[in-house]
């Protein structure tokens, strides 16, 4: 043995004692285990009723517990919405619940939900509506008849608009403390456009500009009996569904729904970088480009390469490389995600400022590669295992299940989606990958938006190329208006 | 085998509820999918059965967290969970005798060089590069031989979601759910990570927490904000010191001290482990014992020492941040079982929860004082806890005004009984609460977990439920009049630095 070798190895020993070895008693791997024995799985899925007024309905009976819950879906988000009115879907969504109807208070229809530990909660997202309902089974009737009379005959009093629209420009205020939230606002309004239906956001001026008769137009355009999808999941007979159903919606007129389309969207992504100044400690990250449309051709080749690049926990490559490899972030996800029109092509993150530069750097070489060398045996087989073996978790639960197949309904999703789903991931080759990665991402065309103090990072961005500098205290101010 | 003990207990149970009127339901649905087995190092295991879907959920716990540390290693409990995501002897590595070699030096170097730093100032900055430089040297080398996040990989293969862990007050949790026919595959790879844990890339990690530490802190006014006021509610105990720990504790951990802390909390009887789902004991308890039954036994959790002195005068703190103002107010009081610790959730209750709530009609919605007002008992269930009231003011409304509308209820609430209909509701919600939990294999996991790990019974989930049930209006008013008040007080404002005249 050379003598460093033998000093090496006193030293190791010496070092060992320190550290009591781990006496070796049968330490085991999953290899040692052989395959596992077959899981016998039956898809779970809803029964369809149609009301005598059009509304279809998702049924899925649970015995489990005594629960009910309602699940009421609408095509009218915020996508919709008047340019100038930004805000109004969920303003709508929240006076229809609080704000009562035209025989019952809003404060009344609180305290005899509340009471009974029962809930009705309306939700404005970006392209539908959403109303979700819950009670005990026993008072399944009573649920039914404020939620159906708060869907059909909202009173939306302008107290508690004042109220919810108050409420709404503090949580604009408040957005700005969270680094993070700014990131992403600042990317949307730059990927999509800031007057883009997917780019705007709500600001002071566009909430003042919406009045109660705003939230009656928009709730006449989108509450009719064939633009309503309701689900029921619980311990309730499909007798007592239809019985209840019908005679809470009971007279409920069609009406027209008027929703313009969108304009269709437009690439606007140039490799731009945006920089805006905030004393925190982290590089807060977006970047990106637009994505795709969901349901298209090639969506089960990206879930694949999503799972590979940024969305398979640990094992993918962004969490690898920059947060397991080399400690620069807490957390990374990424990946050409689907959209209505298109969603991004993104990767967001907080990462450590001293860093950023390099972990920038870092990113654009994690796609590169993806775009020329066939990702390995091993990443393909763990992706595919993962989603395929996993695919169970999606029928947990049947509220769950019901949520899912009402919406891939309203998306226009084939009735065997999923359960075609298991052999279209099969299918996917190293191959399709490989040209997915070319196809759908842009590592020079990508924006990037970073919110931190430029200070702490290792390069100055303008290393990187030409930045644009957003005043975030200007952008506050231009947006504030005077307190009421 | 169904004990037959437990079936009367339940039948009495059920008896209890029903005689308090039709809201309050009987807790068959949980007792009734509950087996309970201990093995003979002390590890308790606890299975309920639901064979819904296919699959199942696990969680175990340690009691351990960070009231189990001191200045100098606080956020070690949260560190060393981190570090329990990097394998064994087996899992994780292609050759771990050639890493263990290296891993040792790393030891060394990496605690010479935590040594050199600590000096702050008068560190020798050479020596500190140098000591860097070696050990990114010996990581480097080391890598060559790791198997990067094989538990991970493990995982996912199978099918599992997921995959986490948590470290609280308390506890410190792991937790996995997997198809239904991967039970042995767990009960291996959780085994494993209990009895032959290596706590390799530490320094790595370590990176790592440091970075989460100022995402999920100090890019978070309202954390920074429970920090400062954590800190002064509790001057003497440790849920004074934040989970993650403070910086500079992140900063100068050791992986001896890892270590050491892995041998003395990591041990099977200070463990409970919550299997939920499609499980049959009959056939599950025999690979448990397979796997886990060998661990050793270890050492007994040293005796907790440090009571919280009684506070004897209030407490305020200022928080300057460039951020929109937050409030905090909280107030010493029991932990559970106590009839004061169910007084506090049923008057939370009252006071804060729902669009009924007395604060959120007065102070939210007819004066719009604040947009958010909450209220619940923190930080932990181990030891005697905090009342505590957050608030987020409206502007242009001030943490002040805040404060004084909160100690307006509070006095009322001293002098008037609350109504009986106040009561009901918050018993109908807290029933129906419970059921909802039961509505997961995780929700059903979380609770069996609570009450076993920290409370030392799964079976006292009841016991909670019966306190609340027998809480009375004159226990609100008793529970205001001693607690409530001035001398238990402390309150945390954040508001915005004042601008240089």
């Amino acid at each position: 043995m050379k003598r460093n070798t033998i000093v090496k190895t006193a030293a190791a020993l010496a070092f060992a004692l320190l550290i009591p070895a781990r006496p070796a008693i049968g330490q085991k791997h999953p290899s040692d285990l052989g395959p596992p024995p077959p899981l016998s799985f039956k898809m779970p899925k809803p029964a369809w009723l149609t009301l005598a007024n059009g509304v279809r309905v998702a049924y899925m009976r649970d015995t489990e517990l005594p629960l009910v819950t309602v699940l009421g879906l609408l095509r009218g988000g915020s996508i919709f919405e008047p340019a100038d009115k930004s805000g109004l879907a969920q303003l709508t969504a929240t006076v229809l619940r609080t704000g009562g109807t035209k025989t019952r208070g809003g404060d009344a229809i609180n305290e005899e939900l509340e009471f009974i530990a029962a809930t009705v909660e309306a939700m404005g997202g970006a392209e539908f509506m959403t109303v979700i309902g819950s009670s005990l089974k026993k008072d399944f009737a009573k649920l039914m008849e404020i939620y159906a009379d708060l869907i059909m005959n909202p009173a939306f009093p302008r107290d508690k608009l004042d109220l919810a629209r108050n409420q709404s420009l503090e949580g604009i205020r408040r957005q700005w403390d969270q680094p993070s939230r700014v990131s992403s606002l600042l990317f949307n309004e730059r990927l999509y456009g800031p007057d883009s239906p997917y780019g705007r956001r709500p600001k002071p001026a566009t909430l003042e500009a919406i009045g109660r008769e705003d939230l009656v137009a928009f709730h006449k355009r989108i509450f009719s009996p064939d633009n309503l999808m309701l689900g029921v999941a619980g311990d309730v007979t499909a007798g007592e569904v239809k019985a209840i159903l019908e005679k809470a919606f009971k007279g409920w007129p069609k009406a027209k729904v008027d929703l313009a389309e969108p304009a269709p969207l437009e690439e606007r992504a140039d490799g731009t970088i945006y920089y805006a100044y905030k004393d925190t400690p982290q590089a807060n990250l977006y970047l990106g480009h637009l994505g795709v449309r969901r349901n298209n051709p090639d969506q089960y080749k990206l879930e694949v390469l999503n799972n590979i690049f940024g969305g398979g926990g640990f094992t993918a490559r962004l969490m690898k490389e920059l947060r397991s490899n080399r400690g620069l972030t807490y957390g990374i996800y990424g990946g050409v995600m689907e959209g209505r029109d298109r969603g991004p092509f993104m990767v967001a993150s907080q990462l450590k400022a001293a860093n950023f530069v390099e972990a920038l750097g870092l990113i654009k070489d994690i796609i590169r590669d993806l775009q020329t060398n066939p990702v390995s045996d091993e990443e393909i087989e763990t992706a595919k295992n993962s989603i395929i073996n996993s695919f169970v978790f999606n029928f947990e639960q049947n509220v769950q299940v019901m949520s899912r197949l009402m919406t891939l309904k309203l998306q226009g999703y084939a009735d065997n989606y999923l359960d075609a789903y298991i052999d279209n991931i099969r299918k996917v080759t190293k191959q399709d990958i490989l040209e997915a990665a070319k196809k759908y991402m842009d590592p020079a065309r990508t924006i990037v938006v970073v919110v931190g103090d430029e200070k702490r990072f290792d390069r100055p961005l303008s290393s990187l190329g030409p930045v644009k500098t957003i005043d975030l205290k200007a952008v506050m101010e231009a947006e504030r208006r005077p307190e009421r | 085998m169904r004990n037959p003990r437990r079936i009367r207990q339940a039948a009495l149970v059920t008896a209890f509820f029903l005689a308090l009127g039709p809201a309050l339901l009987p807790a068959q649905s949980l007792e009734e999918k509950v087996t309970a087995h201990t093995l003979k190092n002390g590890l308790t295991v606890l299975f309920a059965e639901r064979h819904g879907a296919p699959v199942f959920s696990t969680l175990y716990g340690f009691k351990v967290g960070s009231v189990d540390e001191h200045p100098g290693i606080t956020g070690t409990a949260h560190l060393f969970e981190h570090m329990a995501f990097k394998g064994t002897p087996r899992i994780g590595t292609k050759d771990y005798g050639k890493e263990k070699v290296l891993m040792d030096r790393i030891a060394e170097v990496g605690r010479e060089w935590s040594l050199e730093l600590a000096k702050g100032d008068l560190a020798d900055k050479d020596k500190v590069a140098g000591l860097r430089a070696e050990l990114t040297r010996l990581e480097n080398e080391q890598s060559a031989f790791i198997v990067k996040d094989e538990i991970d990989l493990i995982y996912s293969n199978a099918g599992g979601v997921g995959l986490n862990a948590g470290t609280g007050t308390d506890q410190t949790m792991y937790m996995i759910s997997l198809p239904a026919n991967r039970f042995e595959l767990f009960c291996l790879m959780e085994s494993e990570r209990i009895r032959n844990a290596v706590l390799r890339e530490f320094y790595i990690e370590r990176s790592v927490v440091q970075e989460e530490r100022k995402q999920t802190t100090d890019a978070v006014p309202a954390r920074l904000l429970g920090e400062m006021f954590m800190g002064a509610a509790f001057i003497a105990h440790p849920y004074k010191n934040p989970v993650v720990g403070w910086a500079s504790d992140i900063d100068s951990v050791t992986l001896e001290e890892a270590q050491a802390f892995k041998r003395k909390y990591y041990t099977p009887n200070n463990c409970v482990l919550a299997i939920v789902g499609d499980v049959h004991p009959q056939k599950a308890i025999p690979v448990v014992e397979k796997y886990f039954g060998d661990i050793p036994r270890g050492p007994d959790p040293p005796v907790f020492r440090t009571v919280e002195p009684r506070q004897l005068g209030e407490r305020r703190v200022r928080f300057e941040f460039d951020a929109e103002p937050q409030l905090m107010m909280g107030f010493h009081k029991p932990t559970f079982p106590s009839k004061e610790d169910a007084a506090a959730a049923v008057l939370a209750y009252i006071l804060t929860t729902g669009r009924t709530s007395r604060m959120y009609k007065d102070i939210i919605q007819d004066r719009q004082l604040a947009v958010s007002v909450s209220a619940g008992s923190t930080p932990g269930v181990r030891f005697p806890n905090l009342f505590v009231f957050s608030a987020a003011p409206r502007s242009p409304h001030t943490p002040e005004e805040v404060e004084a509308a909160i100690l307006e209820h509070i006095e009322k609430v001293k002098t008037e009984p609350v109504t009986e209909r106040e009561l009901r509701k918050v018993k109908n919600n807290l029933d129906a609460q419970f059921i909802r939990s039961m509505s997961s294999n995780f929700g059903i996991a979380i609770q069996l977990i609570r009450y076993q790990l920290l409370s030392g019974d799964w079976k006292l989930f009841q016991k909670y439920r019966e306190l609340i049930a027998a809480v009375t209006a004159d226990d609100l008013m008793d529970f205001a009049k001693t607690y409530l008040t001035t001398e238990n007080r402390t309150v945390a404002y954040l508001v915005k630095k004042a601008k240089a005249s």
